[in-house]
This record gives C-alpha cells, sequence and structure tokens, in this order.
C-alpha cells in the first residue's frame, strides 16, 4: 500500500512537472508577440486622415471596413483597407471623428480623433504670439509679411512639418503595438492558482467541520 | 474566436451571459473539490493557448484547447473556460468584459457536447480512442466556430457566410487541435487513464 502511494506521489510530480514544462515552452514558442485582437491607429496629415490597421501580433487586416462616425453617431464615410492595411481619407468634416474597424467574424477596433488634432478653423490664429515671440526678428517677419501672406507660410510649414514627422509618426504607430508580456502570461496563472487556494480553503473548512461534527457524535 | 466589445446587440450579449451563468452553475455543481487541481491546470493551459498563433491562413486564429478541456472536465469546463476568458481581456485585452458570456457560450458549449459524445469512446481499445480524439479536437473548435457564425447573425451578417468564414479561418486549428489532443489522450491513457471520463467511474480519485 505504501509503495502504491508512493509510485502515486511519483507520478503526480511528473504530471505536474510535465505540465509546467508544457507552459513554459508555449510562452518560449510565442516568440515576440502574437496576440488575437484587432486595432486602428489614425493620424491626420495635411486636410487628409491616415489610418493604419493591424491585427495583434502586427498581421495587417487587409480588406477590413472602416466606418468614420461623428460623436453623434452619425456616419459619416466608410472605406476598406488596402493590401498595407492603410485606408486614408478627406477630412470631411471638422469635428471629432470616432474611426471603427470591423474585421470581420467579431473582430472590431476603434479610435478616437478629438476636433483639437484637426485644426480647426474656429480656433483663433496664432498671430499675436508669432509676432512676440519673434520680437527681435520683427523686420524680417514684417518683410516675409509683405511679399507672401501669412496663409501660405502657415501651409509651407505644415507640409514640411508632415513629412519631417511621418517617420516619427510610423514609430508611434509601430511601438503602440502592446502584446501580453510574460508578466501578464504568469500573472494569469498566479490568478488561476490563486482561485485553487480559494477551493482549497473551502475544502479544508469542509473537511474540517466534518471531523468536528464527528467529535462532538 | 473572441468576438470583440461593441460588436453584438444588447440582447445577445444578455442571452450569452445568462446561459454561461446557468452553465458555470452546473459546472460548479459537478466539479467536486478533488478535481479543483487538474481544472486548474486545464483553465491555465487554455489561458496560455490563446497565445499559440496560428500563422496560417487568411485571418488571426490561435489555439483554443476547448475539445481537451471538455473531455477531462464536462461540464466543468463552463467555469474554467470563464475563468480563463476573463483573464484573457483583462490582461490581453482579447475579446472583452461584456461579451464574456457569449464568448465562453462559444467555446464551452462544444466542449461539453464532445464530452457527450466522445467521453465514453476515449478509453475504449486504441483504435476506436484516438481517431475519437482527434475529431473531438477537430469538432469542438468547429461548432465554436459555427457558434460564432451563430452569435454575428442576429448583429449584422449572414449566418453561412460568416459561419463559411470563421471555419475556413480555423481549419489549420481544427488539425492542430485534433493532434493535440490525440497526444494528450494517447499520453493519459498511459500514465493516468482514471482521468479520462469514461474510466472516472471505475477507480475513485483518491483511494486510500
Amino acid at each position: 500500500m505504501r509503495t502504491n502511494g508512493l509510485t502515486r506521489n511519483r507520478m503526480c510530480c511528473r504530471k505536474v512537472f510535465g505540465s509546467m514544462l508544457f507552459m513554459v515552452a508555449c510562452v518560449v514558442w510565442t516568440g515576440p508577440a502574437m496576440a488575437h485582437r484587432v486595432t486602428i491607429f489614425a493620424w491626420v496629415e495635411g486636410d487628409k486622415i491616415f489610418t493604419e490597421s493591424k491585427f495583434g501580433g502586427g498581421k495587417l487586416v487587409k480588406g477590413g471596413e472602416v466606418i468614420v462616425y461623428d460623436l453623434t453617431g452619425k456616419q459619416l464615410l466608410e472605406g476598406k483597407t488596402d493590401e498595407r492595411g492603410e485606408f486614408s481619407f478627406k477630412i470631411p468634416k471638422k469635428t471629432a471623428m470616432k474611426i471603427v474597424l470591423q474585421a470581420g467574424m467579431g473582430h472590431r477596433g476603434e479610435w478616437t480623433i478629438p476636433a483639437s488634432e484637426l485644426g480647426g478653423t474656429s480656433e483663433p490664429n496664432p498671430r499675436p504670439t508669432v509676432s512676440q515671440k519673434t520680437g527681435s526678428k520683427m523686420p524680417e517677419v514684417q518683410a516675409a509679411k509683405s511679399s507672401v501672406s501669412l496663409e501660405q507660410i502657415r501651409r509651407v510649414v505644415e507640409q514640411s512639418l508632415d513629412q519631417r514627422l511621418k517617420p516619427v509618426i510610423k514609430i508611434l504607430v509601430e511601438s503602440r503595438e502592446s502584446s501580453p508580456t510574460a508578466r501578464d502570461v504568469f500573472g494569469g496563472i498566479g490568478y488561476i492558482l490563486g482561485l485553487v487556494g480559494v477551493g482549497a480553503y473551502f475544502n479544508y473548512r469542509r473537511k474540517s467541520a466534518e471531523i468536528e461534527g464527528k467529535k462532538t457524535d | 474566436m473572441h468576438i470583440s466589445e461593441g460588436v453584438l446587440s444588447g440582447p445577445v450579449l444578455i442571452a450569452g451571459i445568462a446561459f454561461a451563468a446557468a452553465g458555470t452553475a452546473i459546472g460548479l455543481k459537478k466539479l467536486d473539490y478533488d478535481r479543483i487541481p487538474r481544472a486548474a491546470i486545464l483553465s491555465a493551459s487554455f489561458f496560455v493557448a490563446s497565445l499559440i498563433h496560428v500563422p496560417i491562413g487568411p485571418s488571426s486564429v490561435h489555439l483554443i484547447l476547448n475539445g481537451i478541456v471538455g473531455l477531462i472536465l464536462g461540464w466543468g469546463a463552463f467555469p474554467v473556460i470563464l475563468v480563463a476568458l476573463t483573464l484573457q481581456a483583462i490582461l490581453f485585452q482579447f475579446g472583452g468584459i461584456t461579451t464574456l458570456g457569449v464568448n465562453t457560450m462559444i467555446m464551452a458549449l462544444p466542449a461539453v457536447f464532445c464530452y457527450y459524445l466522445f467521453g465514453r469512446l476515449v478509453s475504449k481499445r486504441s483504435h476506436i480512442a484516438l481517431p475519437a480524439a482527434f475529431v473531438c479536437g477537430a469538432l469542438s473548435v468547429f461548432l465554436g466556430a459555427v457558434m460564432v457564425g451563430l452569435a454575428l447573425t442576429f448583429t449584422e451578417e449572414n449566418f453561412l457566410k460568416v459561419s463559411y468564414l470563421v471555419v475556413i479561418a480555423h481549419l489549420p486549428v481544427m488539425i492542430i487541435e485534433g493532434i493535440i489532443t490525440v497526444f494528450c489522450v494517447a499520453f493519459l491513457r498511459k500514465v493516468q487513464p482514471d482521468m479520462l471520463p469514461g474510466n472516472s467511474e471505475k477507480t475513485p480519485p483518491y483511494a486510500p
């Protein structure tokens, strides 16, 4: 009987060890980033809005449906992502927009663009601050003013800024990708072990109550 | 196979929560204390399996393992899958909190179904048991895909079209899970046969 118990014990150990190995193998096998969710990221460039859609893990969403709503829920326009998971459109209205991606089979992601990012015309032009800041270079500014309008300067600056910022935005898009880390995985397993502890606690209470009951009998 | 937040309509979500709650209640009733460690190991495996991404096919799919969970636990698959899905939703942002009920139904109902269908077969002789295990692993994923189609039917698209798409996307997963289930069953038959459902009545889980 005793040896039987021992082999059973050893078997149990082996089983637990095996399953632990399996889990570690899983974590290692998953590699850098694998996931099952879908995200869309949108940014403003000039008078257009660009979006990029991805499944978690970096797989691009091809032919996913993109629908643009304003904040009251009115549909503004819709389109499909291309081979590179991108979709761009001209700003239809200067309001905050909710961009929803439907990648099919119950996958859905969304991104909101606040009105402030659109550089709405309703905002006052930053003309006074410009002249104050460049107070020492006043003559130059005035010279520029005389030949080209401020509106033109603004457009040129915006264009070159957009061009300069393009790689930065690209990096932002890529770094936004947050895949589950090892910490998440082990955290989850820890929660499950905690639940086992709760179960074991109630089991113990039940058993000790039984024993108490027998003793009083 | 997780449905994201904001896709399904209210009634579908509520129905999913109600059914999942009922299933979980039955599962907790049937899951006695001595099987809790077993359930926890399977819950952890299910939780981690969703990170194993299968790069074949048009969409983004991952392992599910609901077949083996159902085969070993029966109705206990409901609480086990609910716990794992909750953790996946919180830690990995897979699916969502409001869709927990529907997602639990999608993966746990096929698991229980496969338990009744194959539970007795996997303890029979190996030329019956191993093919049964393969079909169990594959069928549970297939039925899960059909459940996704069913859930989406009420809100947007046409049932056959969606189900077809989801099934096609999960074909590689079905085959892989079939093979995994065969290995698990073959291993358990050798090492711990009383973990398989057909045998559990003959030998009590803890003999003195």
